[in-house]
């Protein structure tokens, strides 16, 4: 859970968030990633330094430029941690949906139960059963 | 609330349900009726391991159990606010992360529920870090899986 969240703190900022986003097209380095930020460049260096101490991006040792390069599977973790948040909430939300269709749907308590299935003397069947006490399922016995 | 941009909220989920306030409420806060909905896809909640005590300080605790293997994920969490039948606040102890649960009556007899979840994984503690999730986490992600797609 450390690493994750490490890798959340670091993307809570929109400018590393932004840089993410840069390196998730290919590597650059740090002249190229300060370019479209009115930002110094020891200023992104910073950002750079939080995202590689969570594992997010690295950087070559021996190139000249020191290129920065993402760290898919640091980055993997945390967004599919976010995708399964999501799909559990959605797929709760569908089966709400569903419960909620049912439990309408579901036939009203005996002392209301006018809305006899095709015959409009349909209630009378009903409060003649014996067994009245809970109400069944069978009560529409279609003739 | 004004100064801070829309969608402070770290992830947000929302969904329109066809069914009175009052009821959607409810299936939110009795066992009989989460047990129904609580575990996602693939997953059971059973009724009889699911404590809900709805109000501040009250719990809030399940078991998800997997149906392929019968593995069990537990949630923990304790009720923060409660505002029957408009608002349901929890925390989790473990992580920190806070959801508050909104109930919108709309036209028609319908539901509007929002999900909104903060101090997602410890993150964002400062407010600095905070305002950082202001654009939101899970368009971010949407955005980069989309990205991802195209190299």
């Amino acid at each position: 859970m450390d690493q994750l969240d490490a890798t959340f703190t670091a993307l809570a900022d929109p400018t590393r968030r932004a840089i993410v986003t840069r390196l998730a097209q290919g590597d650059a380095t740090v002249n190229e990633l300060a370019a479209p930020f009115d930002m110094t460049l020891p200023g992104i260096s910073k950002h750079l330094k939080v995202l590689e101490r969570c594992g997010l991006i690295s950087r070559t040792r021996h190139a000249q430029f020191r290129p920065c390069h993402l760290e898919r599977q640091a980055l993997d973790a945390a967004m599919s941690w976010i995708e399964e948040n999501r799909r559990i909430w959605e797929q709760r939300f569908d089966k709400l949906d569903a419960h909620l269709r049912d439990i309408q749907r579901a036939p009203a308590p005996p002392e209301t139960a006018s809305q006899g299935p095709l015959s409009p003397e349909g209630r009378l069947p009903g409060k003649q059963l014996p067994h009245a006490e809970r109400p069944s399922m069978g009560e529409r016995n279609d003739p | 609330m004004s100064d801070q941009p829309p969608g402070v909220g770290e992830l947000i989920y929302t969904r329109v349900f066809d069914a009175p306030r009052e009821l959607v409420y409810r299936c939110m806060i009795e066992p009989e009726h989460l047990t129904h909905f609580w575990g996602p896809a693939g997953v059971s909640a059973p009724p009889e391991s699911i404590k809900v005590d709805a109000r501040p300080g009250g719990v809030f605790e399940t078991v998800m159990v997997s149906d392929a293997d019968g593995s069990q994920y537990p949630t923990r969490a304790v009720f923060v606010d409660v505002v029957e039948p408009e608002r349901l606040v929890w925390t989790e102890p473990g992580t920190g992360m806070t959801t508050t649960s909104t109930f919108s009556d709309l036209d028609g007899g319908r539901t509007e529920v929002r999900i909104r979840q903060t101090n997602v994984p410890e993150a964002a503690r400062s407010p600095e870090a905070r305002a950082g999730f202001v654009t939101s986490l899970d368009r971010f992600a949407a955005y980069l899986a989309a990205l991802a797609n195209d190299v």
